[in-house]
């Protein structure tokens, strides 16, 4: 018997296992962002369609759901109406805000003509803003309470159940 | 109906494989004839059993029976039937059934060739492999069924992966890598058996050998498609990205080819026996390994696939057999005492032990790179990525000094050289190696280290000829006519040697390959109208215009090129935008002329159909093609060494 090999190899055993079984149920898609838990990049767009500045300061006192997306976005597009709903059904409670990447106004407004339009859309057209924001893909969701601070931000097209749990928490 | 009959057949197998892996290792302990012979039949069984079981899934992806809950999430009425019969692999669930259907293959195959031979050992090998079996029959009739039912029975399906549809490199990719993969239980097999019966003897390396190059062969190429795949596919002009996935089929192979060779010491000089058999389980345990990588969800990869509840059942798996391998080491390494002893450090069995350290060590390297995140994530939370840099720093070294020994190994005498033997034998290939570096200086090459690859190459490439047909040139000289001593020489008595330097061949070039088109690639970013034109190296690029096409699963996006040399017309190319339904970022597809020299590759980087501009990434990049060519040779020259006689 080989006493070495086998404490050596027991022991990678146990590293492994516990390597492998505490990264169970981490999704490696999933990045962190720093920006959670801080105050909400400034940022001063123009509106689609009425050519209004939005700035996201004048916004403060009132829960914000920042959106960004995109028309040649496939997943946005089966997000849109989710959004769109709940923002009617959530009324003057919480404010809606999308930003639009990597896009053209035409492109845009045909969309909003075609599927509607419950809150105002900004043309994020340098990008600026998606940098600040460390956006790295389309749809990505911010939830920024009263204060302007960021309470967690959603990779990927929303559910409405996952919208509710994450409205419940900047309105609380 | 269709699903009853599956989960049937997947239950018997089940039950198949347990039986007999327990007669196996009972029959082993006794050593009765009876006793094999039953052991024999159940592997046989298993593999029937395997092989209906793939047949109804295959009969209910054909007539779309939807019933079957496989058929319901991969089938569509709508795609045409080959990706029909490939969506077997396309999804977790179907690719495990592939898995198992494979892996009864093996089995059969390996207990039928050696039906009346190694009866020592057979019992255990069979017990061994059945006892893998008895898992992956667990996986499919338990935590990833395909065979459930689904009731209302949909009128349609989805159809599969759209990465799948999008080239044929991924319809022939899996099976390459499930060969390969599945194949290394054989070798487990047998060394396992080696050790439980405390013996290896000179009779049973040839089976442990020709089980160990079967799979080394088909995952060589598996490995070589997969960076195919994502050279033609993914859009970056890169063929490797040190992706986890792509680790984890690395990382068998490099324990496998260290296996190779030091099985080859053990042959020649009775040493490095415990040593041969913990690498070849370690290439077993690392698929398996790899199989978690890419099925548990944990790691983030472009070849996942998606999150699913068969990582812990592989992961306990995975202990098992790593505490199996451990166990059966610990107790009988010793028994496999060494026979002989190693001469000298200067001579070839030398080189074999320095090419096995550096094998490991480049096997240590991309693992701990592989899981360094996992493991940093786990100790303070912080999330992180190892890429190129770290994986470059530290393979190149390590590859060149590999590269090295391809060609002073070979070159070295066995046993106990004089000096002047190695002087002589060492000094003639330099030519070789200076040769090449000077040519390669003179095209151009200015980084350090693809001149040392060149150098260390072309001395390499001097050897592996003058060694891969010494045999013809001898017979030749003693007055054979040039037929008969390549008949005779080559092909006939000497076609494992033969076969070996083939892959040695193959090896240089790939390497030399990878070197020069990793380090002398050109790239260029233009912004075009329509009828536009910009230049790269000696092509002319010019954007003729682009337009969306619609189709059922994707929205993609097409850019044409026209693409000029010197005035004259070379080639059009269309790279392309993919948008899928599932994905939150487009995907492009590039177009590539590709020639013996070097490759044009075209990808876009956005584009604009309604002002008809595109951004284009257009890179040149040197000897691509002769990756793919020399994996043939490696695959071809390990096919020959496999079918050599004893």
């Amino acid at each position: 018997m080989n006493r070495t090999v086998l404490v050596i190899g027991i022991l990678i055993t146990a590293a492994i296992v516990a390597l492998f079984a505490f990264s169970f149920g981490r999704d490696p898609q999933h990045i962190n962002s720093p920006l959670v838990g801080r105050i909400a990049p400034r940022f001063a767009l123009r509106a689609v369609g009425t050519g209004e500045i939005v700035d996201i300061e004048s916004l403060r006192g009132k829960p914000v759901v920042l959106n960004f997306w995109a028309t040649w976005c496939m997943p946005c597009h089966a997000e849109h109406p989710i959004l769109q709903q709940a923002s009617r059904a959530l009324g003057s409670d919480v404010q809606f805000v999308g930003v639009v990447f990597g896009d053209t106004e035409e492109n845009i407004q045909a969309f909003i003509r075609e599927r509607g339009e419950a809150y105002p859309t900004l043309l994020d057209d340098k990008g600026k803003t998606s940098i600040a924001y460390g956006v790295g893909g389309v749809p990505e969701t911010f939830f920024i309470d009263r204060n302007g601070k960021i309470v967690a931000k959603y990779e990927g097209p929303l559910s409405f159940e996952m919208l509710q749990t994450y409205v419940r928490k900047v309105l609380s | 109906m269709t699903g009853t009959l599956g989960s049937f057949l997947i239950l018997a197998a089940l039950l198949v494989a347990t039986a007999g892996s327990m007669v196996g290792f009972a029959a082993g302990r006794s050593g009765t004839p009876e006793g094999l012979k039953w052991a024999q039949r159940f592997a046989y069984a298993f593999a029937a059993l395997m092989a209906l079981a793939t047949i109804v899934m295959e009969t209910a992806l054909l007539s779309h029976d939807f019933s079957v809950k496989y058929v319901s999430q991969v089938g569509s009425r709508a795609v045409p039937a080959w990706v029909t019969i490939v969506s077997l692999w396309s999804s977790l669930e179907g690719s495990i059934l592939f898995w198992g259907f494979i892996l009864g293959l093996y089995i059969a195959g390996t207990t039928w060739v050696n039906r009346n031979q190694h009866v020592d050992y057979m019992p255990y090998a069979i017990g061994v492999w059945l006892g893998c079996a008895a898992f992956f029959s667990f996986l499919i009739a338990g935590p990833a069924n395909p065979f459930g039912t689904v009731s209302p029975v949909p009128l349609d399906g989805p159809g599969p992966n759209a990465l799948l549809q999008n080239h044929f490199l991924m319809i022939i990719h899996p099976p390459f890598l499930y060969l390969g993969y599945v194949g290394m239980t054989i070798p487990f097999g047998f060394a396992s058996a080696a050790l439980l019966r405390g013996r290896l003897g000179l009779g049973f390396l040839r089976p442990l050998r020709a089980s160990l190059l079967l799979p080394w062969i088909f995952l060589t190429i598996a490995i070589m498609l997969g960076g195919w795949w994502a050279y033609e596919v993914l859009g970056w002009g890169g063929y490797w990205a040190w992706d986890p996935v792509e680790n984890a089929s690395l990382l068998p192979w490099l324990t496998a080819t260290a296996a190779l060779h030091s099985a080859i010491v053990m042959e020649r000089r009775g040493v490095l026996k415990g040593w041969t058999v913990t690498l070849v389980q370690a290439s077993f345990l690392l698929t398996i390994l790899g199989t978690f990588m890419t099925r548990s969800g944990v790691f983030n990869s472009v070849h996942s696939f998606t999150q699913s509840s068969i990582g812990p059942t592989i992961l306990v798996f995975l202990a098992v057999a790593i505490l199996f391998s451990v166990i059966t080491l610990g107790f009988r390494i010793e028994s496999l005492e060494a026979e002989g002893k190693l001469e000298t450090a200067v001579s070839r069995e030398g080189t074999f032990l320095v090419n096995n350290l550096l094998f490991v060590l480049l096997t240590f390297t991309v693992l701990i790179g592989t899981v360094f995140p996992l493991i940093v994530e786990a100790v303070n939370g912080r999330q992180m990525s190892v890429g190129r840099p770290y994986f470059d720093a530290m393979v190149v070294p390590i590859g060149t000094a590999l590269l090295f020994l391809l060609g002073v190994g070979p070159a070295l005498p066995w046993g106990r050289p004089r000096s002047d033997e190695v002087k002589r034998a060492l000094l003639f290939p330099l030519i070789g190696g200076v040769v090449l570096a000077a040519i390669g200086r003179a095209l151009g090459v200015t980084n350090i280290w693809t001149l040392i690859t060149l150098l260390f190459g072309g001395y390499a490439a001097w050897v592996t000829m003058s060694e891969m047909w010494m045999p013809l040139v001898q017979r030749m000289r003693r007055g054979d006519s040039f037929g008969t001593a390549l008949v005779q020489g080559q092909l006939r008595r000497g076609r494992r040697r033969f076969g070996s330097y083939v892959v040695h061949a193959g090896a240089v070039v790939v390497i030399i390959a990878i070197a020069v088109s990793s380090t002398m690639r050109t790239s260029h970013e233009a912004r075009l109208a329509r009828g536009q034109s910009a230049k790269i190296g000696s092509y002319d690029v010019t954007f003729t215009g682009a337009e969306t096409l619609a189709e059922p699963h994707r929205q993609s996006t097409v850019a044409h090129f026209r693409v000029m040399s010197k005035g004259k017309f070379v080639t059009n190319l269309s790279p392309r935008m993919n948008q899928y339904q599932t994905m939150r970022e487009p995907i492009g597809t590039p177009d590539v002329h590709s020639t013996l020299t070097g490759d044009l590759y075209l990808s876009i980087m956005n584009v604009d159909v309604g002002t008809q501009n595109a951004g284009v990434l257009m890179i040149t990049t040197p000897m691509v093609a002769w990756i793919w060519i020399s994996v043939i040779l490696m695959g071809l020259g390990g096919l020959v060494a496999l079918i050599s006689r004893p």
